[in-house]
């Protein structure tokens, strides 16, 4: 039964991980630790049906208190949403094609002062009347 | 009455023309509809469509045989499939029936099945720490790619920008140092986007993309629009998810 699995991923994790999982997630899950980001977030998989259900067998324990959804980064997000089936450390078509100019990974920074603010990107096509004054010729008063 | 006048007057041209065309299956059918849409015809001595022996009787053709194949259309009410069956024989009794009803063996039934729930996992997706599948083909937050070189892809030829349903891109290009076109200016206002992935099938190099991310909620609205640093940044960002998808969507295309 139900309650039999629980304390067994309870015993199999330790007291300690198992309050911060009900601290984050919410749910006792044991798995395999695939790789961590460059955030620190550690990412888990366990495929054995018995132990959790097909559609929850890939999540992410987030490194910072303040967690959020974009600080998964890019390639991590494609394996945890499914669209990979390898992990980012073993997915040998995403390590031949990450170039080496690739930036790091930055979460929605909405709402804060690294908040993206859209500029212009062209010259203005016309520039405000500077008047000029010609020097005046002849006897100065 | 009138029906009946045209009938007679157009009727002997009109079988004598079935009659001709009778390998045709619905040749009844091209009958009614001349029918209906032919004039009456009174001169029957120049008309096309009599044959000559009709001619010689004056007109008239004897009538056809119109009849049902044989043995089609005989099924009584005895014929009828499934007389001979008694649904009720093998069912449940009456007394069965009763005792379902007054104990509430359904209600029970249906209740035993919620309390096998409540003690097996949940199939909730914890949202943040788990998420839901997508398609490598999945259309989100748009991006400017680059070459493995780092040289940046959009030519400028502004294909995306005619296409695009919604207009949301807006692209101005100049000559740069080196003599090639590049966009000085490309924009997209995400508000606008209906993100019908029309932009990344016409553009040529695929330059502009859809990423898979999906996460770019805002606070203010004009954060959503989107120029073209922005764009080249968040390419530059998820460049290797964006080379993966290509690749395994490459050999579908």
């Amino acid at each position: 039964m139900s309650l039999a699995r629980y304390f067994n991923k309870v015993r199999r994790i330790g007291l300690k991980e198992y309050f911060r999982q009900m601290m984050y997630i919410g749910d006792v899950k044991v798995g395999r630790c695939v790789g961590s980001d460059q955030f620190g977030n550690r990412y888990f998989e366990n495929m054995n049906p018995e132990e959790e259900v097909p559609g929850r067998h890939r999540w992410v324990d987030f490194a910072q208190h303040d967690f959020n959804a974009t600080q998964v980064p890019a390639e991590w997000h494609a394996w945890i949403s499914h669209i990979r089936k390898d992990p980012p450390p073993e997915d040998r078509v995403m390590q031949n094609l990450s170039p080496s100019w690739k930036a790091p990974w930055i979460e929605n920074l909405t709402g804060t002062r690294g908040a993206y603010r859209p500029y212009n990107t062209t010259l203005p096509k016309y520039d405000t009347w500077e008047p000029k004054v010609a020097s005046r010729e002849g006897p100065s008063a | 009455m009138s029906f009946v006048r045209a009938y007679m007057a157009a009727g002997p041209s009109v079988r004598a023309a079935a009659m001709r065309m009778a390998t045709r299956p619905n040749s009844a059918l091209l009958a009614h509809r001349l029918l209906s849409t032919t004039a009456p015809r009174s001169n029957k001595a120049d008309d096309p469509f009599l044959s000559e022996a009709a001619k010689a009787q004056g007109g008239v053709i004897p009538p056809m045989n119109v009849r049902s194949p044989a043995g089609t259309a005989l099924y009584s009410a005895k014929d009828e499939p499934g007389k001979d069956i008694d649904p009720y024989k093998d069912g449940p009794s009456a007394i069965d029936k009763a005792v379902q009803i007054f104990f509430l063996t359904e209600i029970l039934r249906g209740m035993w099945i919620v309390l096998e729930q409540f003690f097996r996992p949940p199939y909730t997706i914890m949202y943040p720490f788990e998420k839901g599948p997508l398609s490598p083909r999945f259309r989100g937050e748009h991006a400017l790619r680059r070459y493995p070189s780092g040289e940046e892809r959009c030519i400028a030829c502004k294909l995306c920008e005619a296409i695009c349903p919604a207009q949301a891109i807006t692209i101005e290009s100049e000559a740069r140092m080196d003599g090639s076109r590049r966009t000085t200016r490309y924009d997209i206002d995400m508000t606008k986007c209906i993100y019908c992935g029309f932009c990344q099938e016409a553009c040529p190099v695929d330059a502009i993309v859809e990423t898979q991310n999906q996460e770019y909620s805002t606070e203010t609205r004009e954060e959503l629009l989107y120029n073209k640093e922005k764009l080249l940044a968040n390419g530059d960002r998820a460049e290797a998810e964006i080379a993966a998808n290509l690749h395994a969507d490459h050999v579908y295309r």
